[in-house]
């Protein structure tokens, strides 16, 4: 919150600036395997996806990696393998998560191993949203509004994700209850409008909000990848995210909890 | 041991002033006939000899000569020269007043700043007039000693328009800032792109960039020393000015003619109040504003003693609707008792009081709450100056210092959702005992050598934390109000000397220790207000440097032009940096779980040619350098570049006085770019393009360079009233300077990543209007 006030309020408004695109040298890194597990409560949702880095110039796309052995776990379980669906992604029927209790992932390339473990946070889900204006240095708005109680006791993480007539809000909204433990929570989704202008919410757009509720492991891997490696950065040090992957690979294992709600935007 | 070896030293010197009967001594203050102001580094010289002083930083000065009749000479920069003759049979007192060069000489061949000295066992310092402050042209026309310090070799500017700097390799924290003895924390205004210091009332700057002789201390890689005029004595003055963004006045003028005076200064910047204009209560709601106010005392209470009392006020306001505020400011407080013992002994003690604080306000529909942070010191300063004999002059005195920092407090309204959370309040102690003697060796070679003596005690209450390699606290230890958590203790031996070669060139080298118990965290590209001073804890060491330097100094053109030449190595142990992904603003106790430590080193040479006579002025400096951190936990442990680390710098000032009335100035700078941090691959994660990362500032932004123009043209000039115009155009042939280069997928060709470069300012014209009654 604190950080966006101040890039709202930084050199952008204030002084005018000259933006222009430029040819960089980048030297290419060897391969690094990206594995992004996500599993909630409902059968089916177990998903990994597994892919390499690419260099700079490539095309971005991504670029599945086939025969991997992948599984995940409940504690005190025997653990499920998730089958390749399609290149690179791996699912199961089988499994879903069970708010409260641990999951570990295991995932073989080759002669590598990665693993991770993660435990379902219990549900909490939104009381209401709505969508109001706001007015920023001229600039009206319409911004979306979550609310919801956060359970007393610190830990509790929530990341949402915003859907504009089904399209997909690309800023990365994620909360944590250090400050406001155990208390009602009504907090603004600041978002930046893109240049064309079309991430804009208008009058009469469906508006959709979905809640996951998020180990605080999983709180700091988005909160460190939206603040160093989204390639718009105000760190001075852009890095990795904070991985709760062991092994080397990039990405996240996450297990939560999901509800959603969706209003039309007056 | 130095200690000992040190006060030994001093008893014999002391010992043989004593007994060396037929010498006497002649003292006193010097000062301008004009306004009385005390004249800083003015030359005392025996005529036709070698021998002779200058005038402390109070304009007292002693020397002391065998019984006999001498032609003394006293000048100053922008002074006429004054002869004394006198007969020495015992001690003299000399109250001298200089009158200052009429301006409408013809041929202008006065000095366009002082002189440096080639014998004085002092390396590493440049000074910096306000002749040359008022004429470097610089951004908005807001005439900026701090950016003029960005153009001597061996500082580097932050960026474009910030006016933090770095010395020598060393972090933005690692310079001490003084206005009149009071350190400022935060000499920014507006987010960087100003500072917080009115040129307008400077008398003298000197920067030292690491060789600082002991009466200095408490950052390691410099000393910015601002001395502020003590206020006219003899007539009122009024004089302004009144530019794009900001208005100043000065009042100055005497209490009692000749005995007392006082100086009140102040600026506000007025962009706030174009905004109240607006209809719209989106805009006119808005505030935009931030202001210094100088003010000062000076009285004389007899012929031995002066008293000053001296003020700085300052702060930013910068707010959005009611959506967000974020206001800071320094405030500091100086009371200083200068006191003539006799004739050798000078006697300054200083009591100093310095607060910079921030708050940050949010207010969102209810749920409002406010961050405040601060940092408030009370420091106790005595300093001695004994002028013993005609060969040393020894500098001792004590300083200690009591800080006070509120890392972070979270306040929120009666309604709001957020927390109260107040982080404990951290106290600790800064001591130091210090003792320099400067002592003529013989004719050709000086010494400098003294040694300060730390102490930082960090005090309770509060709770203090151990932790495992991953900064999960393992142990907290509590401590009652007053109770003893650690004290580290350091000494820092600081060693000069000169060796003059022939009347026109020397030779000097130094050694410096220095020590620093303050640490400012910050991880952003620009320095934010919000950044936070950490003191030393059980965790987190002092950083130490030590420096090293070799310099080469000539006078080139019949003094007409100065040339030196240095090098240096310098040794940083202790020294911070955050974990990736580190949370900086996580409001915890436990703010060393988000740290990293290491060492540094940095190395360079600097070159620098200054015109100081003629209608045309300036100086052409380059340093080539480099300046590398290895701290455990970041890029593998291996040795990586500092942020600030660029290769090349060079700067080009020029001051061309064309006539009476117009005078004309240019500045060209060129760096190569910051050390930074590229991707060196790409990666999808939820449908979205990520970057990922290896090595450490293996990259460079690209090159910097800018060209500013300014002009200055004199308007009425008469005894009673004097005006000017200053024109100036920062980044006169519009390059775009790279700010910050960002990386995003392409809109034109789908699935193609780019590189996006932000430049900030080009073709900034400026103009401003100056009056003085």
């Amino acid at each position: 919150m604190l950080r966006i006030s101040l890039y709202i309020l930084g050199l952008g408004i204030f002084f005018s600036s000259c933006e222009k695109v430029i040819d960089l040298n980048l030297d290419a890194a060897g391969k690094k395997f990206v594995i992004e597990a996500t599993m909630d409560s409902r059968p089916g949702s177990a998903t990994v996806l597994i892919s390499t880095t690419k260099p700079f110039n490539d095309l971005s796309s991504f670029d599945g990696v086939s025969d991997a052995t992948v599984t995940i776990a409940e504690e005190g379980q025997a653990p499920v393998i998730l089958s390749e669906t399609s290149t690179g992604i791996y699912r199961a029927m089988s499994i879903s998560g069970t708010p409260g209790k641990l999951y570990n992932l295991v995932v073989k390339i080759g002669n590598e191993e990665f693993t991770a473990s993660c435990r379902m946070p219990y549900p909490v889900t939104l009381d209401s949203i709505f969508v109001e204006e706001e007015n920023i240095f001229g600039e009206k708005m319409n911004i979306v509004n979550v609310e919801y109680t956060d359970p007393l006791g610190k830990g509790n993480a929530y990341r949402f994700i915003q859907y504009v007539n089904g399209n997909k809000e690309s800023t990365i909204f994620v909360r944590d209850d250090e400050f406001s433990d155990g208390n009602k929570i009504s907090a603004r989704l600041w978002y930046s409008l893109e240049e064309d202008e079309e991430n804009r919410i208008n009058s009469g757009d469906d508006v959709a909000i979905e809640m996951y509720c998020i180990d605080p492991a999983i709180y700091k891997y988005w909160n460190s990848l939206d603040r160093s490696a989204t390639g718009q950065t105000q760190s001075a040090s852009p890095a990795n995210p904070v991985t709760n992957l062991r092994g080397g690979a990039l990405g996240y294992f996450s297990v939560h909890y999901v509800s959603s709600k969706s209003i039309v935007a007056p | 041991m130095h200690k000992i070896g040190l006060l030994s030293l001093l008893t014999l010197f002391l010992a043989g002033t004593v007994f060396a009967q037929d010498k006497f001594t002649i003292s006193g203050t010097i000062r301008s006939k004009a306004k009385g102001e005390t004249l800083i580094g003015a030359t005392i010289r025996v005529a036709d000899s070698k021998t002779g002083t200058s005038s402390n930083e109070y304009g007292f000065f002693s020397v002391t000569l065998a019984r006999g009749e001498y032609t003394i000479e006293f000048s100053a920069v922008g002074m006429q020269t004054k002869q004394e003759k006198l007969n020495l049979d015992r001690n003299i007192t000399l109250d001298i007043f200089l009158e200052e060069i009429a301006e409408d000489l013809e041929n202008v061949t006065v000095y366009a700043s002082r002189k440096r000295s080639l014998s004085a066992p002092i390396m590493g310092v440049e000074k910096i007039t306000t002749n040359e402050i008022r004429n470097v042209p610089v951004l908005f026309g807001e005439k900026d000693l701090l950016k003029v310090v960005q153009l001597m070799p061996g500082v580097k500017s932050a960026g474009d328009g910030n006016s933090g700097f770095y010395v020598r390799g060393g972090g933005g924290d690692q310079n001490l800032i003084l206005l009149d003895e009071a350190p400022v924390y935060n000499a920014s205004h507006l987010l960087g792109f100003f500072s917080t210091f009115n040129s307008d009332a400077v008398k003298d700057m000197t920067i030292y960039k690491g060789g600082m002789p002991a009466q200095y201390g408490g950052r390691l890689s410099s000393v910015l020393d601002i001395k502020m005029n003590d206020g006219n004595n003899q007539d009122y003055n009024v004089s302004g000015g009144v530019g794009l963004i900001s208005t100043k006045l000065n009042l100055e003028g005497p209490l009692e003619k000749g005995k007392s005076s006082f100086l009140v200064s102040g600026r506000r910047t007025y962009a706030d109040l174009f905004l109240k204009l607006s209809n719209d209560s989106s805009i006119n709601k808005n505030t935009l504003y931030f202001y210094d106010l100088n003010a000062k005392l000076n009285f004389t209470l007899g012929k031995k003693d002066r008293l000053f009392v001296s003020g700085y006020f300052g702060r930013d306001k910068l707010g959005a609707a009611n959506i967000f505020g974020l206001n800071w400011g320094n405030a500091t407080a100086t009371v200083r008792w200068n006191h003539i013992f006799n004739s050798k002994l000078f006697s300054n003690t200083s009591l100093i009081f310095s607060n910079y604080d921030y708050k940050v306000s949010v207010a969102a529909g209810g749920n409002d709450f406010d961050i405040f942070s601060q940092i408030r010191d009370y420091n106790l300063k005595q300093e001695f100056q004994l002028y013993a004999g005609s060969r040393n002059t020894i500098r001792f005195g004590f300083n200690a210092i009591s800080h006070r920092i509120r890392p972070g407090e979270i306040r929120p309204s009666e309604t709001s959702y957020i927390n109260e959370q107040l982080l404990q309040k951290r106290y600790s102690l800064e001591n130091a005992v210090f003792a320099n003697d400067t002592w003529k060796v013989s004719d050709k070679f000086n010494l400098s050598y003294g040694v300060r003596l730390t102490g930082f005690t960090i005090l309770g209450s509060g709770d203090y934390f151990a932790y495992d390699d991953e900064g999960n606290v393992t142990d907290t230890f509590s401590y009652k109000r007053g109770e003893v958590v650690k004290t580290y203790i350091n000494a820092e031996p600081r060693v000069a000397a000169s060796y003059q070669l022939n009347t026109l060139s020397s030779l000097k080298l130094s050694y410096a220790r220095n020590v620093q118990n303050l640490h400012l965290l910050s991880n952003s590209t620009s320095s934010s207000p919000t950044d936070k001073w950490v003191a030393s804890t059980n965790v987190i060491k002092p950083e130490v440097s030590d420096q090293y330097s070799v310099g080469y100094y000539r006078d080139l053109g019949g003094n007409e032009y100065e040339f030196s030449a240095e090098v240096y190595y310098k040794d940083m142990q202790n020294q911070i940096d955050y974990r990736d992904g580190a949370d900086i603003y996580s409001n915890s106790d436990a703010v060393e779980s988000q740290l990293l430590f290491g060492k540094g080193r940095a190395y360079g040479a600097e070159f620098l040619l200054r015109k100081k006579m003629g209608k045309l002025t300036g100086w052409l400096g380059y340093t080539l350098s480099k300046s590398e951190r290895l701290i455990e936990g970041i890029n593998n442990n291996h040795w990586y570049n500092a942020r600030q680390d660029r290769t090349h710098d060079i700067a080009l000032v020029a001051m061309y006085q064309l006539n009476k009335k117009w005078s004309l100035s240019a500045n060209w700078v060129y760096y190569t770019g910051d050390a930074v941090t590229f991707p060196a691959g790409k990666y999808v994660i939820d449908g979205r393009t990520v970057y990922y990362f290896t090595d450490r500032n293996s990259y460079r932004m690209p090159d910097y360079h800018r060209l500013d123009l300014g002009a200055t043209c004199k308007l009425k000039q008469t005894p009673k009233f004097s005006s000017e115009l200053v024109f100036s155009l920062y980044n006169a042939y519009g390059r775009e300077n790279a700010f910050t280069i960002n990386f995003r997928d392409s809109k034109e060709n789908p699935g193609q990543t780019e590189a996006v470069q932000v430049a900030l300012f080009k073709f900034i014209p400026s103009i401003t209007y100056n009056f003085k009654f």
